[in-house]
């Protein structure tokens, strides 16, 4: 039998292998979807909620909080995002990194409710996010734009947009690919599995947190901002719709919270059969899906990677 | 200059007091055997001691450094490690993630410490499991996991919480040999047990608590035949 050190090394170049392949594949496929004529809309979408059910990820899957406010994060930097551009003339791309510091922000502000587990965290995050959206609702009109919103007015440019939104993807899933490995992603995990136990083994268990909740913050404001200058508009009823939070978990969920590849297999399966449905069964497309979400959850509760990965041990250290 | 000292150490939960001006020290290679009927305030010793419980007077110091109110996690970097009656394993984590967790702030490489883990793993058993979620483990193998996961950072001070409940008897001899090994590596092992005859086996002084208080303390011969101690296990 070969040394375990000498089998760990064969994993990780396995693992690096299937990583750089599966990885540039995607990469190589959407960077031609507007080439090869398909729909750019959907596929703006699909890596819009790939990239939100992987940072949400980070906060549950890793750290184990459930945000039900998690919206809060992507309807500020939509507003953050859309004010700076029309109201202080800043420059797209200057705008769009500055929403995501406006996520991170809000996320030292929401940073004492991590003393919160459980329930209590979710409703918590749940009544946050309920409060971001009225304190923009009742902000100057002159601001905000008040029950109209703010409209970009000229700036759309959707290829642009969607070009940005692939390279925030990559950027969100290096991140995630690199956490998950990293030393700060094992100390989430333990603090997700025993915080009370990871403290007595010597992790700074509030600054792990901490950490984790940023990473979790900073790519759903951003996501906000690239959407807004997409669609060219923001208001409070739809960059705080809580469906948006609700679709996230369902995608995240899906797939399998604590794995890479969940979210993402979640969100991929999950948009596409979002999609088909809405294309059957317009009125119905809601129900329909949340009855397939509720099969999924009754048979895969560990999500589709989760479930693989339990059934076959020994792929875990190849599927990141 | 005793490597763990504990002074006049006291704990309330609202009217109850679980410890009552509780003293102890043991120095390099000792192992002090902690003993007491159910709610006698063992474990409540050792979470004051790990900075779980913040003890309501007294002091503790790790080297002679009083450590009195850190938090755990500070505290585990003084050296002091520890394992829990019930095993607390990180069950969603592979085995060499367990061990990996309490040296992650260490200077060594990645694959110096996966190295150590391994090495660790394989002194205890666990090798072959290695890539496995410690919650696939029996519950001996996770208390197995713990103490390897306890000794991973090399700590000065370690503390074992029922090493032996609910343990095959033949594990419980595996582990008994790998306690005596860390006692002769130079560690202070303060070991709580309900196993009367491993911890006359394994220790080189007993203290014995009830209601909180220290109510015999010696070596083996003595404790054996205290009245106060038999007093309190045997209620005559």
């Amino acid at each position: 039998m070969a040394s375990p050190s000498r089998a760990a090394d064969s994993a990780d170049r396995i693992y690096f292998t299937l990583v750089a392949l599966i990885g540039g594949a995607l990469l190589a496929y959407f960077a031609a979807v507007p080439v090869l004529g398909l729909n750019v809309a959907f596929h703006f979408y699909l890596m819009l909620w790939i990239t939100m059910a992987s940072a949400f990820n980070v906060a549950s899957g890793f750290a184990g909080y459930m945000p039900f406010g998690y919206v809060a994060f992507y309807g500020v930097g939509a507003f953050t995002t859309a004010i700076l551009v029309k109201k202080a003339a800043f420059p797209l791309f200057l705008a769009l990194p500055l929403s995501g510091v406006a996520g991170l922000v809000l996320a030292l502000l929401f940073a004492p409710t991590l003393r919160l587990s459980g329930i209590y965290f979710g409703i918590v995050s749940l009544a946050l996010a309920g409060i971001c959206r009225l304190a923009i609702t009742n902000m100057p009109e002159e601001i905000t734009g008040g029950s109209f919103g703010l409209q970009l007015g000229s700036r759309a440019q959707p290829l642009q947009s969607f070009y940005v939104m692939m390279a925030v993807m990559v950027l969100a899933l290096a991140t995630i690919l690199w956490l998950s490995r990293s030393r700060l992603g094992k100390a989430l995990r333990a603090t997700r599995d025993d915080a009370e136990a990871a403290d007595m083994m010597g992790v700074n268990v509030p600054l792990v947190r901490l950490y984790g909740w940023l990473i979790s913050a900073f790519f759903p404001a951003v996501c906000g901002g690239v959407e807004a200058w997409y669609t060219n508009v923001v208001d409070t009823e739809t960059a705080f719709n809580t469906l948006i939070t609700a679709k996230t978990v369902i995608y995240a969920v899906a797939g399998g919270l604590g794995t890479v590849t969940g979210p993402i297999i979640g969100a991929v399966a999950m948009v596409w059969l979002d999609e088909l449905i809405w294309r059957q069964f317009p009125l119905l497309n809601l129900l329909i899906l949340g009855v397939a979400t509720v099969i999924l959850v009754l048979f895969l509760p560990r999500g589709i990677v989760g479930t693989v990965l339990r059934r076959k041990p020994h792929w875990r250290r190849y599927v990141p | 200059m005793s490597a763990i000292e504990a002074r006049g150490l006291t704990k309330r939960f609202g009217g109850l007091v679980a410890l009552d001006g509780v003293d102890l020290r043991a120095g390099p290679g000792e192992t002090l055997g902690i003993i007491g009927v159910n709610g006698a305030g063992k474990t409540t010793l050792m979470n004051c001691i790990c900075g779980l419980y913040r003890p309501d007077a007294g002091d503790v110091l790790v080297g002679g450094e009083r450590v009195t109110g850190q938090p755990p996690h500070v505290i585990a970097h003084h050296g002091v490690g520890r394992t829990f009656q019930v095993p607390r394993v990180f069950r969603k984590m592979s085995l060499i993630d367990n061990l990996l967790v309490p040296v992650l702030d260490r200077p060594a490489s990645d694959s110096e410490l996966i190295g150590r883990a391994e090495a660790m793993l394989e002194r205890m058993q666990l090798i072959e499991l290695r890539h496995n979620y410690a919650e696939e483990l029996s519950g001996g193998q996770q208390k197995l996991l713990e103490m390897a996961r306890m000794l991973m950072p090399d700590p000065a001070i370690v503390m074992l919480d029922e090493p032996f409940a609910g343990v095959h008897p033949v594990l419980c001899k595996f582990m008994i040999e790998r306690i005596e090994e860390t006692a002769r590596a130079g560690k202070v092992v303060l070991l709580i047990s309900h196993d009367l005859t491993s911890i006359y086996r394994l220790s080189s002084r007993v203290m014995a608590l009830n209601q909180g208080r220290v109510i015999a303390e010696g070596g083996v011969d003595d404790i054996r035949g205290n009245p106060a101690v038999i007093e309190a296990y045997l209620g005559t």
